[in-house]
């Protein structure tokens, strides 16, 4: 996939990984500048940390998008695009903590998205069970989604880029998951 | 964006009008093979004419028989079918009444063609797509009244709710062959029907247009263009793992309460 980013600023902010890695790169060969290189970026990657372990807290990272956002409305443009759990629209039991996190990252996302309009597009991209080892919270229970294999790092770049896209320039304050199937409902066959 | 859909064949239902023409550009232009279907032959005809491999089939949803005869002449000219754009529907501009006044005739006329009728295109076109063993993808345009009710036109609520449920299991009854089924729910999109209603000289809503666009953190109707991009997007290789998702793509209408 390719879309059109030259003079476009990026920013990561947040847990680095494996799926930040590989959206950097697509983000970098559709000709964007990566890096904290100008004062406001014109695209944020709010990188949500992926594992529900203790002391993984959203709120600096909101704190953060908070300020890059308003500092974006007061430039009049910006997108920003906020990396979670497949969790955040739908609560998964062994992990209450994670899932109320989570859950309150999508929140903010659509508050954020009513606020910071029409300067500012703000999504999400819900991550689910991705590649063998990285898992954006219970690997036993994202597995249990319709299409029969984890999903690729390729596969959420390539969703970032979609909101990344500047012809994708009316959807805000949305969330999209990248997770086979897994949120869309019980995969039982009775 | 440009993604790489040569070789594919999609069907894009209700492609005369503002919005399918739109989709079926977008698909076109990234190399799929594009079967303009719609009820009205002339319009389809036209259309498909403008695009470099497309052609036109006159297709009534709501008709079993006809959406089986599209599905066999798109096979006949193209042998497969891997994309489908459940895009076609109507809504009610007349009869915009609470639904103790609302008359039967045009709730089943309304159902009958968004919500059997994506059945209907639905199956006859997962016939081969099944067949052909490669997966597939299906797009259903739903609405945002699906996701967050309006009143005066409960036929068309209860229809793109039920669109938006269906896509949630079609994804869990195909996701294990591959097809991927998603629905994209369009806020108010600037087509000739909105065009008339909201701002044309006989619009009897166009009082209200300004405080409504208000209550959309965008401010402003969207485009078909922007219908297709997430419509291309769906359709695209790297979309390989999004399945019984519901995008709206609304301007942040349904993101909260803009009061």
């Amino acid at each position: 996939m390719q879309i059109e980013l030259q003079n476009t600023f990026v920013e990561l902010r947040g847990e680095q990984n494996p799926v930040t890695a590989a959206i950097l790169d697509a983000l970098r060969r559709n000709g964007a500048t990566v890096g904290a290189v100008a004062p406001v970026p014109d695209i944020l990657i709010v990188s949500l940390p992926l594992l529900p372990v203790a002391g993984n807290e959203p709120a600096p990272h909101l704190q953060a998008a908070r300020e890059a956002g308003e500092a974006m409305f007061a430039r009049g443009s910006g997108r920003i695009l906020f990396l979670v759990s497949a969790a955040a629209g739908m609560p998964m039991r062994r992990h209450a903590e994670f899932s109320v996190a989570m859950a309150g990252v999508l929140a903010t996302v659509r508050t954020m998205a009513m606020q910071l309009g029409p300067a500012v597009l703000v999504n999400a991209l819900g991550v689910g069970a991705i590649g063998e080892a990285l898992v954006a919270g219970d690997a036993a229970m994202l597995g249990h989604a319709s299409v029969k294999r984890p999903g690729t790092v390729a596969e959420v770049a390539d969703t970032a880029l979609f909101f990344c896209d500047p012809l994708n320039s009316y959807t805000t304050g949305q969330l999209l998951s990248v997770d086979g199937g897994w949120s869309a409902g019980y995969g039982r066959n009775f | 964006m440009q993604v790489e859909l040569n070789g594919r064949v999609a069907l894009v239902t209700g492609a005369a009008g503002a919005i399918g023409r739109a989709i079926a550009r977008r698909l076109s232009d990234n190399g799929a093979s594009v079967v303009i279907a719609d009820i009205n032959r002339e319009g389809a005809e036209a259309y498909a004419a403008t695009l470099p491999d497309a052609m036109a089939a006159v297709i009534d949803i709501s008709s079993r028989d006809s959406a089986e005869a599209g599905v066999a002449e798109t096979l006949a000219r193209y042998g497969r079918i891997d994309i489908l754009v459940n895009n076609a529907g109507v809504n009610s501009f007349v009869h915009r009444v609470n639904i103790d006044s609302f008359p039967l005739e045009e709730w089943e006329r309304i159902t009958r063609i968004d919500l059997d009728g994506l059945y209907l295109m639905s199956h006859a076109a997962l016939q081969p797509m099944v067949k052909q063993g490669e997966g597939g993808r299906i797009i259903n345009i739903a609405s945002v009244v699906g996701l967050a009710a309006m009143r005066l036109q409960s036929p068309f609520v209860a229809a793109k709710a039920g669109i938006i449920h269906m896509t949630r299991s079609m994804a869990l009854e195909l996701g294990p062959q591959g097809i991927l089924t998603n629905a994209i729910a369009p806020g108010s999109i600037m087509t000739e029907g909105t065009r008339s209603l909201f701002y044309g000289a006989d619009g009897k809503f166009a009082g209200r247009t300004a405080e409504f666009m208000r209550h959309l953190p965008l401010g402003r109707p969207g485009t078909p263009e922007e219908i297709a991009e997430a419509v291309l997007f769906l359709s695209s290789p790297g979309a390989g793992y999004i399945n019984g998702q519901v995008l709206a793509v609304d301007g942040g209408w349904t993101a909260g309460y803009m009061m």
